[in-house]
């Protein structure tokens, strides 16, 4: 293994300005890192929105969103945490898995307005590039990704699998991260990163 | 398992380096297209229509647009004006799909997009879509998987230009067949896969006036520009396109479908940002897919098993306007040593989407093919496998006349078969046992081409002491912004961590589409020379700054090593930091340029320039159930110097689980009752999850390959797909005794 | 996926009494519950499923797992799979259960489904999952596509003319041979149902899958007590090795004693329209020696009247592969 560290800080410039136009957060959104309460209200009226109050990374957000809204369009279009990915939106891939109560789940599968009062953990919360989590900081060690589109998932697997029951050798480790695709085929270094973080704990 | 040195004290170039894109991809940090949010930013949903070949009669959107938060449904009569988009010189312009969408009222496959709905939020939009109701006039669709070829000229237009359709011709292959005292003569067929990318094909689209900003999934941010400047009458400065990060693509990302030009078109009716996302269905139906092909090859050899004839013709399926061309005889001239022979190709033309560059076309369903064909020889003449492939290693490419820059092939075998144990093989059939389970060996040869696209690269030193390197080229997960920064930190001397990498935006010098295993290949020189063309000019600035140690120097006096400029006599150890003397002249920064051209497609080059490999597979195989699994690999590569042999082992590993997908899994069907690609989900098409994965040990012989570039490199994207379907079903065969000649192989194949 | 109105009862007397309003509790309910949502929302957002009224039982007090005064289990409705699968009664004294449960779907999909849930899971079959094509299930009269088109997947027992669908669920398999009964609280009162009459054939009415009426919603799932000395396996074939539904499958809780079987119970999944509880294949081994040719036996006369479809033929040799090497399996237990 290699004994250069990952970049902490990192040096990828993705700061995008041009004219006037400026990547932004729903309005009542920026400042979204900060712990305070944030209300959104701002963004489209939507016919027939319903409030609800999801705590998420440890924050209550009250929000009122379209009842078919699932927790994972909630998640990414009406908080803009977009960490968590759409791969399918149908249960078959994995690649919107969060935890929900502590439990792993499929994001897409379910509506956000059934977790009202429920504590949501999406990959922002785990940890931030310069303060990563043990998880997130193997698989960078492992190269535990290429594309890193399902890494999002994979990690937020792989963390609720430390709680789960799950037998030493690598045959449990890939049947129960089997919910999470990677077409890339990085399965290897995914499991060695797990098997990296389970040894060591 | 991890097989290649590390030694730390090497340079940057090919050593085992994370990513330094990592931290970003593992805490959600990576802003894919579809993660950014623009003011007023309104979602697109497209209609598919539900037949796969006639014309749309009536679309009945009263309903749709009354509903809650709808914005609009387009549709052709108020999309406004699209235009074609025709091929530039160099290797721009390209589309597969060249109709744009709503050109017409004809639907020739299963799912083409005939309206499209905007609205406030994704699900007011998806409920719009839902409600738009098509009238059909309905014909009959083609989708008919027996092959036979169309009455096609003997040149045939395709994407990249003119084909001839007798491919390669040596010697006389018939005859030479005819004669042939032993002879082998099969059918090969590859199913229509579809690429499957996890991120789903997405674009916002942006207007400010009469530019356009587009966020796209792209593998080719530069194409796209140029295809979406014609497409909309526009100058190429007023169009940008942002691709900073990519779910992957495998190909079906490098050229643009029809969902860019409808967002965009939206954006621009409706003066807002409009952000499109495909389902997944939709990516089984309007963004390419790998043809079918349906491949005869007739090996023609002496009983000592030297080849005499090969021929290889073979059909594929295209869509009804398209010339996607599946290249399946693209290696045969130079795999092997054969002095007669015949590579020659068909299409048929069948209602389904276009058809596109999926990871390693045409050579990963030709080579299953060819490799397939040496298997059976083998066993039909009892010679080892790998010692046919040696009997038929050819001194020279025999296609062109010349010799390879760089082929270790049979050391490539040597190796795999050492380490894989391939000597305790016993060749009888079921004869291999483990744990109750019986054995099947196979193995395969496989290659990939190598050579460059053009590429312009800058360089930029820092007074900070830290350096910045940008192309508007494209990171799949190939691991380019890390190629990138290990590239800039060797030539500058700047630590990697302290070097920044800006790629995807074609703000950014022109980079080269992420494509054909091409672009690291291609971007080392255009690095190298940006890197030397700012440290040229440092070395100006050095003699020129009042006070500066080099001051009434010449610059050819000093030489620029490990970051640090000094004078040639006086070696290195004296060296002045060059971020010490930015700051002396009061310069934030120096910029270098470069540019290298292309290399690539010659048709009378110098040398022919390929990577080569091989791979040796177990299968286990429990007949009680039929359970055939994938239990080990081993693959070889003579792939060039690796520059991050950490992401090079993932990138052959991951090919290789695609491999098995290929080989035991995926397929699309389309369905002869409307036309639909049935399976068009990620439950119904099987590609390999984690449990599928068995340990696959890579190992690189990393001889540079000085022909490409300065550092050897060759691409290793594709290659590692190309054979392995060939190796397992010789796998197969070895452990159950059936031959299967279309994949995927199935349990039903196997229940004999 | 079409606007709905949600629902949060607060006991289940008053979600049985919303759900008492709805037309049909089968396919087209204008009404559903709504528990871990892996089924619903997936059918929802293909618009097969469009109800106008959601009820959300999962705060309903129905999530315990329970001794039974009668020695057995009682499984709430909302009892989460995997913490099913995991619970150490049910991995000691009805394993077949954990083990079926554990072949299913990933672990993230474990987490949200429900025992209730999955008791109504759903066909996927990929004709009935499109609305753009024609169904019996969906809309009676409207034809079967999948009889001339792909059907690789589905069943060869149980079909008609109108309906190849097969049952998807793990869970039920090892249930119908645990001989479970499912307690419905309805509009008229409390009601047991016994596993085998849960699910209907489809027959000329494949749009009916259970025997349910508007309002009933299951409170729990009894299991009987457990037969001492059982040996217990589920087996599950496919084509990949994880994360896809069975092409067949077998449940098989088996006695032995002094070399021969003396009870038999077993259920095939993949294969058949409902879970597929096969009395012939039990009967045909009670009694006999515990030996190869003897399970070769009991899975044919399993088989004896599957019926192929064009691409699923190989699923009567499979299942009957299946079947036997479970029964290999559980002498090894």
């Amino acid at each position: 293994m290699s004994s250069s560290k990952w970049t902490r800080r990192d040096f990828l410039e993705t700061s995008l300005k041009t004219g006037a136009v400026v990547a932004a957060v729903p309005a009542a959104l920026q400042g979204q890192n900060s712990k305070e309460d944030a209300v959104a209200t701002a963004g489209p009226n939507i016919a027939g929105a319903v409030p609800i109050t999801l705590r998420i990374n440890g924050t209550d957000r009250q929000l009122r969103v379209d009842p078919r809204t699932t927790l994972l369009d909630c998640l990414r279009e009406t908080v803009a945490l977009t960490g968590t990915k759409k791969g399918c939106d149908h249960g078959q891939c994995g690649a919107c898995t969060v935890h929900v109560n502590g439990r792993r789940v499929n994001s897409c599968l379910s509506l956000a307005l059934m977790h009202d009062r429920e504590e949501i953990t999406t990959i922002e919360g785990l940890g931030a590039p310069d303060a990563l989590h043990p998880m997130q900081a193997a698989f960078v060690a492992r190269d535990g990704y290429q594309c890193g589109y399902c890494t999002s998932g994979q990690i937020m697997s792989a963390v609720a699998l430390l709680r789960e029951p799950c037998g030493p050798d690598d045959a449990a480790v890939k049947e129960l991260m089997s919910g999470n695709i990677c077409r890339c085929g990085a399965y290897a270094n995914i499991v060695a990163a797990i098997q990296q973080v389970r040894k060591s704990a | 398992m991890q097989t290649t040195q590390v030694t730390p004290d090497v340079s940057p170039v090919g050593r085992d380096t994370p990513r330094v894109d990592g931290s970003r991809k593992v805490s959600g940090r990576a802003q894919y297209t579809s993660d950014f949010y623009f003011p007023g930013m309104l979602y697109a949903v497209p209609v598919e229509a539900t037949i796969a070949n006639g014309r749309v009669v009536k679309l009945d959107t009263a309903a749709a647009e009354k509903m809650p938060g709808v914005r609009a449904i387009f549709h052709r009569e108020n999309i406004g004006k699209i235009f074609r988009s025709i091929p530039e010189r160099g290797f721009g312009g390209i589309c597969e799909e060249r109709r744009p969408p709503f050109e017409d009222d004809v639907v020739r496959y299963y799912g083409q997009y005939i309206a499209l709905a905007v609205a406030d939020t994704f699900e007011a939009a998806k409920a719009a879509a839902d409600a738009v109701r098509a009238t059909y006039a309905q014909e009959k669709p083609n989708v008919e998987t027996h092959l036979e070829g169309d009455d096609d000229p003997d040149v045939v237009l395709t994407t990249y230009g003119p084909r001839k359709r007798l491919q390669s011709q040596r010697g006389d292959a018939e005859s030479a067949f005819a004669t042939a005292p032993v002879k082998l003569d099969e059918m090969y067929v590859t199913p229509a896969e579809t690429h499957n990318p996890l991120e789903l094909h997405a674009t916002t689209a942006i207007w400010e006036g009469s530019t356009l900003m587009l966020y796209e999934s792209s593998q080719g941010v530069v194409n796209l520009r140029g295809v979406l400047a014609q497409m909309f009458g526009l100058p190429k400065e007023n169009v940008r396109v942002i691709a900073k990060f990519l779910g992957s693509g495998f190909g079906g990302k490098l050229y643009p479908w029809t969902n860019c030009a409808l967002a965009a078109a939206a954006a621009r009716q409706l003066g807002k940002p409009v952000k499109l996302v495909l389902s997944r269905k939709m990516m089984f139906q309007t963004v390419g897919h790998r043809p079918r092909t349906q491949q005869r090859v007739r090996l023609g050899a002496t009983p000592d098993g030297k080849l005499v004839s090969l021929q290889h013709d073979y059909l594929y399926q295209r869509s009804m306007l398209d010339n996607h061309h599946e290249d399946c005889g693209e290696a045969t001239g130079f795999q092997y040593s054969v002095p007669n022979l015949r590579v020659a190709f068909g299409r048929a033309k069948r209602n389904v989407g276009a058809g596109a560059d999926m990871r390693g076309p045409g050579r990963v369903p030709g080579l299953y093919a060819t490799e397939s064909a040496m298997n059976e020889l083998a066993d039909q003449l009892k010679i080892d496998p790998v010692k046919l492939r040696v009997i038929n290693e050819p001194k020279i490419d025999e296609s062109l006349g010349v010799p390879f820059s760089s082929r270790h092939l049979l050391e490539c075998f040597e190796l795999g078969a050492e380490k894989f144990g391939w000597s305790s093989r016993s060749p009888e059939v079921g004869s291999m046992k483990r744990n109750g389970l019986t054995l099947g060996w196979g193995m395969a040869g496989c290659s990939w081409v190598a050579g460059r696209f053009s590429a312009a690269a800058s360089v930029q030193l820092r007074d900070d002491g830290t350096a910045r390197v940008a192309s508007a080229t494209q990171d799949i997960g190939t691991g380019m912004y890390t190629v990138l920064a290990q590239l800039a930190s060797q030539k500058t001397g700047v630590p990697l961590e302290k070097v920044e990498v800006a790629l995807g935006d074609t703000v950014l010098p022109e980079g080269p589409l992420s494509g054909g295993s091409l672009a690291t290949e291609s971007v080392v020189p255009a690095v190298f020379a940006a890197a030397d063309d700012a440290i040229a000019s440092l070395l100006t600035i050095a003699t020129m700054t009042p006070g500066s140690p080099f001051e009434n120097r010449r610059p050819t006096d000093l030489a620029f090593e490990g970051g640090r400029v000094f004078v040639r006599a006086d070696g290195p150890d004296k060296g002045v930091p060059f971020d010490n003397l930015l700051r002396r002249a009061n310069l934030r920064i120096v910029t270098g340029s470069g540019k290298s051209e292309a290399a690539f497609g010659n048709p009378k080059p110098k040398y022919s320039t390929h990577s080569f490999g091989c791979y040796f597979v177990e299968v286990t195989w429990q007949p009680e159930i039929a359970r055939l699994r994938v239990s080990r690999v081993v693959s070889v590569m003579d792939a060039g110097r690796i520059i991050n042999p950490l992401a090079g082992r993932n990138q052959i590993q991951g090919a290789v689980v695609m491999g098995i997908g290929m080989a035991l899994l995926e397929h699309t069907t389309y369905d002869p009752q409307n036309g639909a690609p049935i399976n068009s989900n990620l439950a119904d098409y099987v590609v390999a999850v984690n449990a599928d994965a068995p340990p696959i040990e890579v190992h690189f012989l990393d001889y540079p390959d000085k022909e490409i570039n300065e550092v050897g490199a060759r691409g290793i994207g594709e290659i590692g797909l190309t054979g392995i379907a060939a190796a397992i079903t010789a796998a197969v065969h070895h452990a159950t005794g059936v031959r299967v000649r279309e994949l995927p192989v199935k349990i039903e194949n196997l229940l004999v | 996926m079409q606007t709905f109105e949600f629902i949060r009862p607060a006991d289940p007397a008053a979600a049985v009494a919303t759900a008492a309003q709805a037309k049909t509790a089968q396919q087209g309910a204008d009404v559903r519950f709504v528990a871990g949502g892996t089924t619903l929302l997936d059918l929802m957002k293909l618009n097969v499923e469009t109800p106008t009224r959601l009820i959300d039982v999962n705060r309903l007090p129905l999530d315990k797992v329970e001794a039974t005064p009668d020695g057995g289990l009682k499984i709430g409705a909302t009892v989460r799979n995997s913490d099913l699968a995991h619970h150490p009664t049910v991995q000691r004294d009805y394993s077949v259960l954990s083990q079926a449960i554990l072949n299913g779907a990933s672990a993230q999909l474990r987490n949200m489904a429900t025992t209730a849930g999955n008791l109504l899971q759903r066909t996927r079959c990929m004709y009935f999952r499109d609305t753009a094509m024609p169904c019996n299930k969906r809309e009676p009269g409207t034809g079967c596509p999948a009889i001339t088109g792909s059907n690789r997947m589905l069943a060869i027992l149980g079909a008609s003319e109108h309906c190849i669908a097969t049952n998807p669920s793990d869970m039920c398999v090892a249930m119908a041979a645990l001989e479970a009964t499912i307690h419905v609280q309805g509009a008229k009162g409390s009601r047991a149902i016994p596993m085998g009459d849960f699910h209907v054939l489809p027959g000329s009415t494949p749009n009916r899958e259970t025997v349910l009426q508007p309002g009933d919603l299951i409170t729990h799932v009894t299991l009987p007590p457990p037969i001492a000395g059982s040996k217990q396996i589920y087996l599950k074939l496919r084509d990949r090795a994880s994360y896809e539904f069975a092409l067949a499958s077998a449940a098989v809780v088996i006695t032995v004693a002094s070399g021969s079987v003396t009870k038999a119970r077993f259920a095939l999944g993949g294969v058949g329209t409902k879970p597929w509880r096969s009395p012939e294949a039990e009967a045909a081994l009670v009694g006999e020696p515990a030996n190869a040719a003897n399970f070769r036996k009991s899975a044919e006369a399993a088989m004896r009247h599957a019926k192929a479809q064009s691409e699923n033929g190989f699923k009567i040799e499979l299942a009957k592969r299946c079947l036997t090497h479970a029964l290999q399996m559980a002498m090894t237990a």
